[in-house]
């Protein structure tokens, strides 16, 4: 981008490695009611179970788990879109947790989202150019000049900004998933939480979204919190990442950890049940870990360890007490795991020809 | 292409048995007795067509594939690219006054194409069989999970209801469904998602078909159970011999399971061949590009090749190759031909075919890649 941004350089002022959101003992339950025969059951939905981890300026951490483990609640909540039952978040040292709307607005500008469906995430009705200047207007940016900073979006994620009249309808998966980014980015923010943003996408399309978000990370020095369940896109994309099951934490630590010697079990079936097209380009198969049955319910999770119920070393203590999120031995600078009986395994992805 | 002896499972998987539901031994269920390799499915020059507004879509053109018993075809292509509808006109499911049908479709020897919905009736399930992305919709929400395997399985055989009940707790069991007596009795809505896919194998192999299409069986799974449900199907196929079509947009999951592959790109075929032939070597620009552009979990890369613009529009197909405007290596054509003149599916080597002018693709690709 040649035309930076106005008002405040991202990521200007900012000292590498300080921590710029740290989560503490975050908690979000959700009260539902089922129905049970023929009464009605009110239930807790643990979906975010005590969590604790931060993320340094200018970093990108990628939460993984499957569905229902809890990586989008976290994100909803640090957007606070949610509001968590318990635990702190700490934005540059301020708890964020239970600031009231009032407070939050201006912290709205600096963390910002992406959604995972161009299709129902932009309004209809609105134009590009509509959807683009409400963020502005919204928080008193580019005044007066908001049709001229829309276009200079449009033109940052590599849409024609000649095409600020037209609407959603007229964009195909790709380019609306721009427009969300453009609308992400409209208020300079220093956080990105992208929830499963190329997802949604065809693969030949995904590359080119998965490509701006690199480039845009570069240019404006923004921290990622980038959620996926492609292990193949949390790799290329992220410098650390965290793994979930259940509502917690099981395993978190930079890339080459989590990918080339993971410890806990989850981690290492994940990466295991993941299809890898370098199998074909003669890369030695990889050891095959298949886990059995489908994650519990987290309205009624297993006691101790959350993972013991389809874990292959399972033993009397998993059931009763729960492991701690911790430093084991043979594990990388930072690199921490839940798990009673941790083991470094490095065959779990294939190996790649030279 | 000649018949290849199926790819023999790695020998050192570890056993990895839950507590609560041991993975049952699947028992034997009337193999089939034709020998492996013979064409079940013959599809040759197939052109779906189907009227809109803006003037008719043209989903799949001159599309010409074969699917042999004990063998994976893998289907790939994008959103549009005609991987869905050309194979839901195997079974005749498109409507007859909505849509336009040419060509041949050559199920264990009856025609397809322009057949009675009677004939079409009995080969349904029996000689063909269809599992889908989405099990919740696919299965009826009103009806017991049980019954409808039952159901599908007294469409075809004239057996008691009983004989019929016990078939599908046999079937149930044999896909891995723990307590599979209980579980015949429940609602779709009491099963998790792997287990309502289960169930949709359970119902589509019932009348052990001799051919099994699923339609992006696990792109609604996640990892840990997609892999139960790609070695489940593995596991059945080697069980009872019958030719299997995976209709997916994950070159992961072809990878693990095909062994013949056919990539489609604007409702035309681009490239087939062998799939580890054709995943470690692609040939067609689209191919080749489609890979390039994949992230993958055991590497670590920089920055992607990307295909740039998007998928056309079938309604108006870019004129010659309808890659040609995507396509990265377009000028090493001589001429503008790629523009001007559609190229035909041609063989490039032993049991490899592309429909793209380069003469010599693998060069040329390899070339690029290095500039």
């Amino acid at each position: 981008m040649t035309t930076s941004p106005s008002a405040t350089q991202p990521g200007a002022g900012a000292r590498a490695g300080e921590p710029l959101i740290e989560i503490e003992h975050l908690v979000k339950y959700f009260a539902v009611r089922e129905v049970q025969g023929l009464t009605m059951v009110r239930n807790t939905v643990k979906a975010v179970d005590d969590i604790t981890f931060s993320i340094a300026d200018g970093e990108t951490l990628g939460l993984v788990g499957e569905s229902g483990c809890g990586k989008s609640t976290v994100s909803r909540c640090i957007t606070r879109l949610e509001t968590p039952t318990s635990g702190a978040i700490r934005y540059r040292g301020r708890d964020i947790a239970n600031l009231p709307e009032k407070q939050l607005r201006p912290l709205r500008r600096e963390i910002q989202m992406i959604f995972q469906d161009p299709y129902s995430s932009l309004n209809p009705r609105q134009t590009v150019g509509a959807i683009l200047s409400t963020p502005l207007r919204v928080h008193g940016l580019a005044k007066g000049k908001e049709k001229a900073r829309a276009q200079e979006l449009l033109e940052l994620v590599g849409l024609n900004p000649e095409h600020i009249n037209r609407y959603p309808s007229e964009f195909s998966g790709g380019q609306r998933q721009r427009i969300g980014i453009a609308r992400a980015l409209a208020v300079e923010p220093k956080v990105i939480i992208a929830d499963e943003p190329v997802s949604a996408l065809d693969v030949s399309v995904q590359a080119q979204v998965m490509n701006l978000l690199s480039g845009l990370r570069a240019e404006l020095g923004l921290s990622f919190i980038f959620i996926a369940h492609d292990l193949g896109v949390i790799r290329h994309f992220c410098d650390r990442v965290a793994v979930m099951y259940l509502g917690k934490i099981v395993e978190i630590g930079d890339k080459p950890h989590i990918y080339g010697a993971p410890q806990h079990p989850y981690t290492q079936a994940l990466l295991s049940a993941a299809p890898d097209i370098n199998v074909v380009r003669g890369a030695p198969p990889k050891e095959r870990i298949r886990l059995v049955g489908d994650p519990p319910s987290p309205i009624d999770p297993p006691s101790g360890c959350r993972f013991r119920t389809r874990c292959w070393k399972a033993q009397d203590i998993c059931a009763s007490q729960e492991p701690p999120l911790e430093d084991k031995p043979g594990g990388g600078d930072d690199h921490r795991i839940a798990c009673h009986f941790p083991e470094i395994k490095s065959t779990l992805v294939a190996a790649v020809p030279g | 292409m000649s018949a290849q002896p199926i790819q023999p499972e790695p020998a050192d998987r570890p056993a990895i048995l839950p507590m609560d539901a041991p993975a049952p031994a699947p028992k034997p269920v009337v193999p089939i007795v034709a020998p492996i390799g013979e064409v079940v499915l013959q599809v040759t020059d197939l052109a779906v067509r189907f009227p809109s507004d803006e003037g008719p879509v043209n989903a799949v053109q001159d599309l010409s594939y074969e699917a042999r018993l004990g063998r994976t075809l893998a289907i790939v292509g994008e959103s549009g690219s005609g991987k869905s509808v050309s194979s839901m006109a195997v079974l005749g499911l498109h409507n007859a006054k909505r849509s336009t049908i040419t060509g041949s479709i050559l199920l264990d020897g009856h025609e397809i194409v322009g057949a009675e919905e009677s004939l079409l009736r009995k080969l349904r399930s029996n000689t063909a069989a269809m599992i889908f992305q989405d099990p919740l919709s696919a299965l009826h929400p009103f009806y017991k999970v049980g019954s409808q395997i039952a159901e599908a399985y007294l469409a075809h055989n004239s057996v008691s209801k009983q004989v019929a009940r016990k078939r599908a707790v046999e079937m149930l069991d044999l896909v891995g469904i723990p307590t599979p007596e209980r579980r015949a009795r429940q609602f779709p809505h009491e099963f998790s998602g792997g287990m309502r896919q289960r169930a949709m194998i359970a119902l589509g192999l019932v009348n052990n078909p001799k051919l099994l299409i699923a339609d992006e069986p696990t792109t609604a799974l996640d990892v840990t159970v997609q892999a139960q449900i790609l070695d489940l199907v593995k596991n059945l196929q080697q069980e009872f011999g019958s030719a299997v079509i995976l209709i997916t947009h994950d070159l992961g999951v072809v990878a693990e399971v095909a062994d013949d592959i056919l990539v489609m790109y604007a409702g035309r075929a681009v490239e087939k061949g062998l799939a580890k032939d054709v995943l470690a070597r692609p040939q067609h620009p689209y191919t080749y590009a489609l890979l390039q552009s994949l992230p993958s979990a055991s590497e670590d890369s920089d920055r992607l090749l990307t295909i740039k613009g998007s998928p056309p529009s079938l309604v108006n197909l870019p004129s010659g190759c309808s890659f040609h405007p995507r396509c990265a290596v377009r000028d090493r054509v001589p001429g503008d031909a790629c523009a001007r003149t559609l190229p035909e599916l041609r063989t490039s080597a032993p049991g490899r075919q592309i429909r793209c002018h380069l003469a010599n693709p693998e060069q040329v690709l390899t070339e690029e890649h290095f500039a």
